[in-house]
């Protein structure tokens, strides 16, 4: 999102159409926070519920940014799902035999690092399309989590040291809370002042004029695909931390919402591109849904409903924005 | 009564007139030229007469009704059907399933099956109409350029066409192959078929029209009929400029004595596209490329730069040899492509001016992890200042630039990495004259300050006006190397054309 406010020329002031297009998911986040806030001003408008909420979107803040990596560079990995899933069983099995727990962490993180580089290989090598290759991997991996697990919850002999990421606090606020906006401003400095973001950027505007400017577009996705892989794996290693357990598929239902949070965050800010700040609004918006709602006792199935609605609305709110342009 | 009459037409994009009070009127059956630079507002005048646009303010009347256009295929309903410099074709459709795009197909009577069969007879009876000779049955992805403006001509014409825009149609075609649109033009003519005819080539302007409209800045600046009409008085409407800048003679430099930049030897593409080509660039020199369309002139260059992979020959730039240049490898030894294709090939429209123009040297404004953003922003806009790119700043989107300055852009992004050899695959295609007088000048200046130039131009009094030395292409060959003094358009056609029947006769003879 490289200039959101800069606009300096003079004549063109920010019209109302332009401040919808800009910040128009902005402020349907706050309309939300603000609308909870008054149906339920003792369980939802509290600073332990702000805490609560930071902790629970950390998950799909981090996996959504890796969703954003690989869009940026114009391709989707769908088997960010499984990738966690499998992290997290890894990470606890690891755990459980006793591994020490830097260990258990970094040979999940790793392992996935790799898988996903072999993704973008397979794809940039062969040029076959992203969606159908990760889809397929997607499958290989849930198959290799559920020989791995026999299909059971690994929650046996886990040490409290292994919980300590996922349930420790530090001066009130969870330790996921700071990885999360740890990864958010690694991610976004990444993106925005590095030349690593620049040309992921590019290649996602065109490949054709990045490769005339000599930019190895193969290398570039690879590291995309793989960035993207090391955040879910860490999601997943994450979760199973939080949970004191990994189930073979804890972490499939992470992945539909973390493209809605890639989609919303795209409708943020005038570049009309995946960008780190944006996906963090999509995600806590979707986060915030999930906790107001539950707080009012709205059923789960509900939710999905009511979220899925709001991506919809996104996206068209957007669309009719540039189209008056 | 004219056939169309348009009243004081008015466009507005937020608080900026793109036209502003244009009244034209277009008879039946004449052809009607539309000239003007970039961005002075022939694309939104086109855009509001097929339906695209709606007008601000303004009138319109299609033989003497005042009408709303107020979509593409109401434009299409009156007769009113534009053929654009991108072709609006199904690549893997065939001619014939093309044509009756956004037809109702034929039916068979019985069942919703499409008859095939009377499909085929309609084609084949407009073609024969027009005399219109192209392979229907082909898929538009095997048809070549000329080909598919042809087909995109049948199409209009398939519906009941009075009004005709073609908007730059030989931009991408041969001199013998726009001759085979011109005559088509002349027979839709006689039919009664008016024509818009944009172009930046002020030849044919003159060549085929009966009468001229210059537009300036949005307004109309004048209209002459042909007998008024002439070079210089189009120019001095166009431009507004009492001191037209006439192309300099040049002298041919002397630098037989200057050392090598680019040697060539023997290059043989792995698609087969160049088969035998070898060629020398020195420092201080300008080297034209010109063949006929297919000759593998933008594909030589593009070889050199790296982007096709090499079967054969060995390329050697400032002494360092390579047999396989990647565009990383090229740029690092000063080496610059500046494509035909800015849109697809030279830029990446949403991103900035800024952006685009420091994509290849990244590395150069990063220390420690980070790019300096001061040092590039700076960088940026005194290239910018230096090549008089209008923008509001180096931050706003070159989506949102005009075509000249777009290029511009892409010469100062080439320009950043202080390069030493220039590779230009038709620099001035579809840019206004000023630009194009610009980007000469810019060019000779690369030569003088010592670096080489080679580039490529469909257009060989430009080749001839621009460039020391000229390599003729032919099929995938170089097949001669002339110094340009003294040479004379024929005599580079001469050549190209005779090495064409050639070819032909020793293939009969196989």
């Amino acid at each position: 999102m490289p200039h959101l406010m800069k606009q300096s020329n003079g004549q063109r002031t920010l019209s109302l159409a332009d401040m919808l297009r800009s910040y128009g998911t902005v402020m349907a986040g706050v309309l939300i926070i603000i609308g909870f806030s008054l149906l339920n001003p003792d369980t939802f408008a509290t600073w332990s519920n702000a805490i609560n909420i930071s902790r629970q979107i950390s998950f799909l803040v981090i996996i959504s940014i890796g969703a954003t990596l690989v869009m940026s560079v114009g391709e989707f990995d769908l088997s960010i799902g499984a990738m966690a899933s499998l992290a997290g069983v890894i990470a606890a099995k690891l755990a459980s035999e006793q591994v020490p727990i830097i260990l258990s962490i970094v040979v999940p993180l790793l392992l996935c690092l790799v898988i996903g580089y072999v993704n973008g290989w397979i794809i940039t090598r062969f040029r076959v399309l992203s969606f159908i290759t990760t889809l397929a991997m997607g499958t290989i991996l849930g198959g290799f989590t559920f020989w791995y697990t026999g299909g059971a919850t690994i929650f046996e002999n886990i040490p409290d040291s292994f919980r300590y990421l996922g349930q420790t606090s530090w001066l009130g606020i969870p330790l996921l809370s700071i990885v999360m906006i740890a990864i958010i401003l690694l991610f976004w400095f990444m993106m925005s002042h590095t030349a690593l973001g620049r040309r992921m950027y590019a290649i996602g505007g065109n490949e054709m004029a990045s490769r005339v400017a000599g930019i190895n577009v193969g290398f570039n996705k690879n590291a995309a695909f793989a960035l993207c892989a090391a955040l879910a794996a860490l999601t997943g290693i994450l979760m199973a931390s939080r949970l004191g357990s990994a189930h073979p598929t804890g972490g499939n239902g992470l992945f539909l919402p973390a493209y809605a949070a890639v989609f919303l965050g795209i409708t943020v800010g005038k570049a009309g591109v995946p960008n780190i700040w944006g996906t963090f609004v999509g995600a806590a918006i979707i986060g915030i849904l999930a906790n107001g709602l539950t707080i009012m006792e709205v059923p789960t199935f509900m939710q999905d409903v009511i979220t899925g609605m709001i991506v919809i609305a996104a996206v068209i709110m957007q669309k009719l924005g540039r189209d008056s342009r | 009564m004219p056939l169309l009459s348009v009243k004081q037409l008015d466009k507005m994009f937020g608080q900026h007139y793109a036209l502003k009070d244009v009244s034209i009127e277009i008879e039946a059956g004449e052809v009607h030229a539309l000239v003007g630079e970039n961005g002075a507002g022939k694309s939104t005048f086109i855009k509001i007469i097929t339906g695209v646009y709606q007008p601000t303010a303004g009138q319109i009347f299609w033989n003497g009704q005042e009408v709303q256009i107020d979509s593409p295929a109401a434009a299409r309903q009156l007769g009113i059907n534009v053929i654009h410099q991108e072709r609006h074709l199904i690549p893997s459709f065939s001619g014939t399933e093309n044509l009756f795009l956004g037809l109702p197909y034929p039916r068979q009577k019985w069942w919703p099956g499409i008859r095939w069969k009377e499909m085929e007879r309609r084609a084949e009876q407009v073609k024969a109409e027009l005399g219109i000779d192209i392979p229907l049955h082909l898929p538009v992805a095997e048809m070549s350029p000329p080909e598919r403006t042809l087909l995109e001509i049948l199409r209009a014409m398939l519906l009941d066409c009075k009004l005709l825009f073609l908007d730059e149609p030989t931009a991408s075609l041969t001199d013998q192959e726009a001759e085979l649109l011109f005559s088509l033009i002349n027979r839709l003519q006689s039919q009664g078929t008016a024509i818009i005819y944009v172009s930046h080539r002020l030849d044919e302007v003159f060549r085929l029209s009966d009468r001229i409209t210059v537009l300036r800045n949005g307004k109309k600046a004048g209209m002459l009929t042909r007998a008024e009409a002439n070079r210089e008085r189009l120019i001095r409407l166009m431009t507004d400029e009492e001191k037209v800048a006439v192309p300099q003679q040049r002298q041919t430099r002397e630098v037989s004595q200057e050392p090598i930049v680019l040697d060539v030897k023997d290059l043989a593409t792995l698609d087969g596209k160049v088969k035998k080509a070898s060629l020398q660039v020195r420092r201080r020199e300008i080297v034209g490329i010109f063949g006929l369309a297919g000759a593998g002139r933008t594909e030589l260059l593009e070889a050199i730069y790296g982007l096709r992979p090499l079967k054969r020959g060995v390329i050697t730039v400032m002494e360092r040899q390579t047999s396989s240049p990647t565009p990383a490898q090229s740029l690092k030894n000063g080496v610059v492509l500046i494509p035909e294709d800015r849109r697809g090939h030279g830029l990446v429209m949403n991103m900035s001016i800024r952006e685009n123009m420091t994509l290849p040297i990244l590395s150069a404004y990063t220390s420690s992890g980070a790019i300096r953003g001061k040092k590039e922003r700076a960088d940026v806009r005194e290239q910018m200042t230096s090549l008089n790119v209008k923008a509001t700043d180096s931050e706003q989107r070159v989506s949102e630039l005009s075509g000249g300055n777009q290029q511009k852009v892409v010469f100062a992004k080439a320009l950043m990495s202080s390069p030493c050899l220039f590779l230009c695959d038709e620099p001035t295609q579809a840019v206004d004259i000023m630009t194009r007088n610009e980007i000469h000048r810019l060019l000779r200046e690369q030569a003088d300050a010592g670096n080489g130039v080679l580039f490529v131009s469909s257009d060989l009094p430009e080749v001839l006006e621009v460039a020391d030395r000229v390599v003729v292409m032919h099929d995938g060959e170089s097949i001669a190397e002339l110094p340009v003094a003294g040479l004379g358009a024929e005599d580079v056609l001469q050549l190209c054309y005779r090495q064409r029947k050639e070819g032909a006769a020793s293939h009969e003879a196989k």
